[in-house]
């Protein structure tokens, strides 16, 4: 345990200790943080710098990768798609898990937490399992090559893990407010979306940043469901640049 | 009693309605993915003429095929590493940060932020950085004078499957999180009472913190193995399998039984990687007692 420190009579291995761990952080501080800074910066420069001197800043902070990357290879279209999957997908993942989270948190009914277990235990799913299941599937609907069959697939992979989130954020909102509500003369799906789902926003933004980091980042199905550049995302499209064109895709 | 089940039988449409997406997309993508999982591994198909039983053979040829037997064991080697390598470090780096030291928020954030980062760029970025000709690993190599150790790291069989390993497991930012929101909720006063004791930080760590800890370190063990057993795209990405079938992974072994339009084999493989999975997490479990839920360690 590099904290280690012992008592003030010490002071010798309270030092060592002390610089053991600075020198844990910084250590790793270079490996896993260094490469990423030097992507951004080799990012500005020019191929025969990158081989030459690979380690210098830049003579001249140059732009041309960025030019290259955003004319020459219809990047921006790459950026589009990807955007419009992870917002449709989280969209839709979110309405539907919401509308079931409201029904398993705040209602009962038979069968309750056997619906919660099940739409839960696919976390434990390996889904790169599902290869050959989703390839076939999104044939038969007749959805392969397009934007919508990466929508309906990443909504439905994200559900048990917003399942999870947002159902147990509702369950926490005190039950007084929709009883009131109810005297009110609220009905079954005004307690849902004027009540329960404004006070649930912390769970669903939660549960949304997941599903669109999620949906941003994904490559295996978007390699696997899509073959044409004109539904390309921007992850498969990282992999067709070679070292020319460095950009950050944080 | 009474009212309440009439209220249930007045929302009972409702509630169905409500319940009903989500059911038709989990039945779609969860349970009929298993269904036809399990059954196409029986079967040879094409993808294009029926299907035609073959019983047990698809498995009989995975495990006498020395490719996936590669697989299965690189597969437990990235678990291994993950169990062994990635979660030590993370519980490491998280006890010192968890001290506070100066800075630690800084260091938290850059210590994250690989995690943001998709597994293709960073991939991508590993590849270069292990590139023979400009790569940055073999110059620094040979500026601090080890230069006897520069190689082509993925070119070679026996530093490839480690270098891909490591790019992977680095990046502990998440397990990192994880254990660091563990050890916010531990109360100061505990140490306040240890050191009145005269406990010194080491003991401090060892009798309160890693007992408190350890629901959450097997929580993020749990993850992490379950992560290494998932692994396609950096492996994918940075060797493809290679040189000469050194680093396959299950999920490659079953994109490329997929490409060759082997479908049956490649259920038989998703099968496999499933039961694996519920294999070596149900035995960490027994091994080292029931984790948090799993979805705590998300929020």
């Amino acid at each position: 345990m590099s904290t280690l420190q012992l008592t003030e009579t010490h002071p010798a291995l309270k030092a060592a200790a002390k610089t053991a761990k600075w020198a844990m952080l910084i250590v790793y501080f270079v490996i896993a943080v260094f490469p990423i800074v030097w992507l951004t910066v080799s990012a500005f420069k020019t191929n025969f710098e990158i081989e030459t001197s690979p380690f210098s800043l830049p003579e001249v902070w140059q732009f041309q990768n960025f030019v290259n990357a955003l004319s020459v290879s219809g990047l921006p279209q790459f950026f589009m798609n990807s955007i419009i999957v992870a917002v449709a997908a989280t969209g839709i993942n979110l309405l539907v898990t919401s509308l079931a989270s409201f029904a398993v948190s705040r209602e009962q009914f038979p069968g309750r937490k056997i619906f919660f277990t099940f739409t839960t235990a696919g976390v434990l799913i390996p889904i790169i399992a599902f290869m050959v299941p989703y390839y076939t599937l999104i044939t038969q609907l007749r959805i392969y090559d397009t934007l919508l069959a990466l929508v309906v697939t990443y909504s439905a992979i994200n559900i048990p893990i917003s399942m999870f989130l947002v159902s147990s954020f509702m369950a926490t909102i005190p039950g007084e407010l929709e009883d009131s509500a109810e005297i009110d003369g609220c009905s079954f799906f005004q307690r849902y979306a004027k009540i329960i789902l404004p006070l649930a926003r912390p769970g669903l933004v939660t549960a949304g940043t997941f599903s669109f980091i999620y949906c941003w980042n994904e490559f295996i199905y978007a390699l696997l469901l899509t073959s044409s550049t004109s539904s390309r995302t921007v992850q498969l499209a990282i992999r067709f640049f070679t070292s020319q064109f460095r950009t950050d895709y944080a | 009693m009474s009212s309440l089940d009439r209220k249930t039988s007045r929302n009972m449409k409702w509630i169905i309605l409500f319940l009903l997406p989500v059911t038709v997309l989990l039945i779609s993508f969860f349970l009929y993915p298993i269904v036809f999982l399990v059954v196409l591994s029986f079967m040879e198909w094409n993808g294009i003429e029926p299907m035609s039983f073959v019983g047990m053979s698809n498995f009989s040829s995975l495990f006498s095929d020395s490719i996936f037997q590669t697989s299965i064991k690189n597969n437990l080697i990235w678990a291994f590493s993950a169990a062994l390598l990635q979660i030590p470090l993370a519980l490491l780096i998280a006890l010192i940060l968890a001290r506070e030291p100066r800075g630690w928020k800084f260091f938290r954030t850059a210590f994250f932020l690989p995690n943001v980062i998709s597994l293709v760029a960073l991939a991508m970025m590993w590849r270069a950085m292990y590139n023979p000709e400009f790569g940055v690993v073999n110059v620094l190599l040979e500026n601090i004078g080890l230069g006897h150790l520069a190689r082509n790291w993925l070119g070679e069989l026996d530093s490839a499957l480690p270098a891909v390993i490591f790019s992977y497991q680095i990046y502990i930012g998440y397990f990192m999180v994880i254990i660091l929101a563990g050890t916010i909720s531990i109360p100061k006063s505990f140490y306040e009472a240890a050191m009145i004791d005269g406990a010194n930080v080491l003991q401090q760590e060892l009798y309160i913190t890693l007992p408190v800890l350890r629901g959450i370190i097997v929580t993020a063990g749990t993850l992490a193995v379950a992560f290494a057993l998932r692994q396609f795209e950096t492996t994918f990405l940075m060797t493809a399998g290679g040189p000469a079938n050194r680093t396959p992974v299950m999920g490659l072994y079953m994109y490329r039984r997929m490409a060759g339009l082997t479908y049956g084999r490649a259920a038989a493989t998703g099968v496999l990687l499933i039961l694996l999975g519920v294999f070596v997490l149900s035995g960490l479990q027994r091994i080292f007692g029931k984790s948090d839920a799993v979805g705590d360690s998300v929020q």
